[in-house]
């Protein structure tokens, strides 16, 4: 397959501008963060819009060629577990009106986004792309249900952190700065319910997905049983409170583990079992 | 046009002193009278606060000087024995209206940056415009004041931060729980400590405020003052103590008025969902050993005074930017000034211009028509207002210092032939 990005002059401008943006949009939440820097606190939510907008059109642009179907190389991942951070993340922003945690989140969408930039110059095709609605909102709910994991356990790391800084009496910079304890909780609530919601979407299109498809797909694909497993562990952690009385330290911890344990999860599958539930791609 | 201020505060005298001199409303109004009708002043405004009491002075006469002001106020006040000038400060022009600015946002306070200053200044100011002792100088002092400290306000974090116990108690709640008017406060006494915290907690839109005290008239008292009427029996309080998300303590107590096994057995009742306790009293009122229980914040007065260190810290932090902000002002503040001491010059010029113009028009009145004289009327505005443009904006100019402005005003004069009766008084 020839280098699409170097026969496309606006893919290419496009694939140079992101990182920026995302550097641009991080960083002007960083200084409203840890500088209390005034422009960054008027121009960081304008700057993350820009870098989502142009993040879709770069994606639009790469997929036009091929019909608008997304390939799922590790590069390609990437490039979508930045993009689903920052939308995931501008939605909680939103919803909460709480927008001093962006620098963490972000921090880790331009990382994604850097890399997936560099290996994207390299190499823009290669792994399976699919055919279908189904499986297309399949695995972009997967991607999205993810971020919102991540960012889960984030929030809950960010939780214990203030949580042991009011109780040591350090109150320095990061008690100036998070938001209070209940915002935090709030957000953990959030993010959790997003992700729970995405898995769910995951679930339900991978079954109609399958369904249309005229291949039969192995249940026993260590990916879905984990996908299940998880799914069913974030929806038991939706009601865990209410269930055992859990107070949102345990919570937080429970969340921090499920997102360590996920991804290595991931890692371990994407290793040990390179094939898409048993499709052949 | 010079501007004198005078005063005591606590940098220059103890507090018997501030005392001494320091002048009501009805006595400051009556002082700036008396400064305006003796001919002492031609403007005036006094600042009076629990920490200083300053004079703020256009001279009247020749003679009028710091040391006159403060013999007068010390003489007003018959306090001849106790203070002496040496208590008080003295600034002239420029270092007056950088003194006013550093008042104003509080930087000259005992409190770095407290907030109630700018509203005495305004009170000051207020009297001053009432007993008309405010003229152009003043006013404009005052305003240029009031908007560096909104400056300081809204540019810098001067302001920001507790600095005080009941306040840093309020910052901390805060830090734990979103929205105050949602959570349960108890308050346990009601004397001055508790009622600060609790107006703090009021302020900050807490309205499910209930009070226990020994003497329970007292917490009426102050449940009727914050008009949330929610009073408990100092007896049984402990029963109900499941039900608070914040809890106040502030009585003078040899015992602990609340132990680790009570807290423990409310924790249960309210299935850990976290409580802050602020334990205000001196000696302390709660058992450190809540503090280990989950979910329980126990804080007490050197807990809170670690908040109001760190922000202490940080407000003096902001000094610089607030210096620099002050000093743009003043460089604007003497440019005014400047503009000042050329006005009576650029009167006079405009006025002998006129005058020209009207002589010669005189000249055509019966020998062309009425419109026709209308229009030379008006060629002749137009072109003495281009012929003024630029000596105007010279004396103007806004890039002059004091020392260059009588040259400049001489040579127009000289030029232009102006007469010396209205000349600048210096």
């Amino acid at each position: 397959m020839d280098n699409i990005m170097l026969d496309n002059a606006p893919l290419f401008l496009l694939a140079q501008l992101i990182p920026l943006l995302y550097m641009l949009s991080t960083g002007l939440y960083g200084a409203d963060f840890f500088k209390s820097w005034s422009p960054a606190k008027t121009y960081k939510q304008p700057t993350l819009i820009i870098s989502i907008v142009t993040h879709i059109a770069f994606i639009g642009l790469l997929t036009a060629p091929e019909g608008y179907r997304l390939n799922y190389s590790i590069p390609m991942i990437m490039n979508m577990v930045a993009l689903t951070l920052a939308v995931v993340y501008m939605f909680i922003e939103f919803s909460t009106k709480t927008d001093k945690t962006g620098f963490f989140v972000l921090a880790f969408a331009m990382g994604a986004q850097l890399l997936a930039s560099v290996m994207l110059s390299a190499s823009p095709g290669g792994g399976p792309a699919f055919s279908g609605l189904g499986i297309g909102i399949h695995l972009l709910a997967a991607i999205f249900g993810f971020s919102a994991i991540a960012i889960a356990g984030l929030y809950s790391f960010l939780y214990l952190l203030l949580f042991r800084q009011i109780k040591n009496n350090r109150f320095g910079f990061l008690f100036e700065n998070l938001p209070n304890l209940e915002v935090l909780e709030q957000l953990i609530k959030h993010a959790v319910a997003f992700g729970f919601l995405f898995l769910t979407i995951t679930l339900l299109a991978g079954v109609i997905g399958s369904a249309q498809s005229s291949e039969v797909i192995n249940i026993f694909d260590p990916k879905l049983i984990a996908l299940v497993i998880i799914w069913m562990l974030y929806g038991a952690s939706l009601f865990i409170r209410r269930l055992f009385g859990w107070d949102t330290i345990h919570m937080a911890y429970l969340l921090i583990v499920l997102f360590v344990f996920i991804t290595v999860l991931v890692v371990m599958m994407s290793i040990f079992s390179p094939t898409f539930h048993g499709l052949s791609f | 046009m010079n501007i004198i201020s005078v005063g005591v505060n606590h940098k220059t005298a103890p507090i018997e002193i501030r005392e001494r001199v320091s002048l009501s409303e009805v006595q400051a109004k009556e002082f700036l009278s008396n400064l305006i009708d003796d001919g002492i002043a031609q403007e005036a405004m006094v600042i009076s606060t629990c920490n200083r009491t300053e004079l703020y002075v256009v001279p009247g006469m020749a003679e009028v000087n710091g040391h006159y002001l403060k013999e007068y106020l010390i003489a007003y006040k018959n306090a001849r024995k106790e203070v002496r000038p040496e208590h008080f400060f003295n600034r002239f022009y420029c270092n007056t209206a950088r003194h006013l600015f550093e008042v104003s946002c509080a930087i000259d306070s005992l409190i770095l940056g407290e907030g109630q200053i700018l509203g005495q200044v305004k009170d000051a100011y207020r009297i001053a415009v009432e007993t008309q002792s405010a003229g152009i100088l003043l006013t404009r002092l005052c305003h240029t004041a009031f908007s560096v400290a909104k400056k300081v306000k809204t540019k810098t974090r001067l302001m920001e931060g507790a600095v005080s116990v009941s306040y840093a108690a309020v910052e901390l709640a805060q830090k734990i729980f979103s929205n105050l008017s949602m959570k349960k406060i108890l308050l346990v006494g009601a004397g001055e400590t508790g009622e600060l915290a609790a107006k703090h907690m009021f302020q900050k839109n807490a309205r499910n405020i209930v009070i226990t005290n020994r003497t329970l008239s007292k917490a009426e008292a102050l449940a009727a003052e914050l008009g949330t009427n929610q009073v408990l029996p100092f007896e049984s309080y402990k029963e109900h103590l499941h039900e608070f998300d914040i809890i106040i303590t502030a009585v003078s107590t040899k015992d602990y008025v609340l132990k680790e096994e009570e807290l423990q057995q409310s924790m249960q009742k309210r299935r850990l969902k976290p409580v802050i306790i602020l334990d205000l009293g001196l000696p302390r009122n709660v058992d450190p050993e809540i503090g280990k229980l989950k979910n329980m914040f126990l804080k007490d007065i050197d807990d809170l005074k670690h908040i109001i260190d760190k922000n202490l810290e940080m407000r003096r932090a902001e000094l610089p930017k607030v210096q620099r902000i002050i000093d743009e002002e003043l460089v604007g503040f003497g440019q005014w000034i400047n503009t000042l001491k050329v006005r009576p010059t650029i009167v006079d010029l405009q006025s002998k211009f006129l005058e020209i113009k009207e002589k010669e028009l005189e000249r055509f009145r019966y020998k062309v028509s009425e419109e026709e004289l209308r229009r030379m009327e008006r060629l002749s505005d137009r072109i003495l207002k281009k012929i003024l443009h630029h000596p105007i904006k010279m004396l103007k100019s806004p890039v002059d210092t004091a020392d260059n402005i009588p040259s400049k005003v001489n040579l127009v004069r000289n030029v232009f032939d102006l007469e010396e009766q209205n000349q600048l008084k210096q």
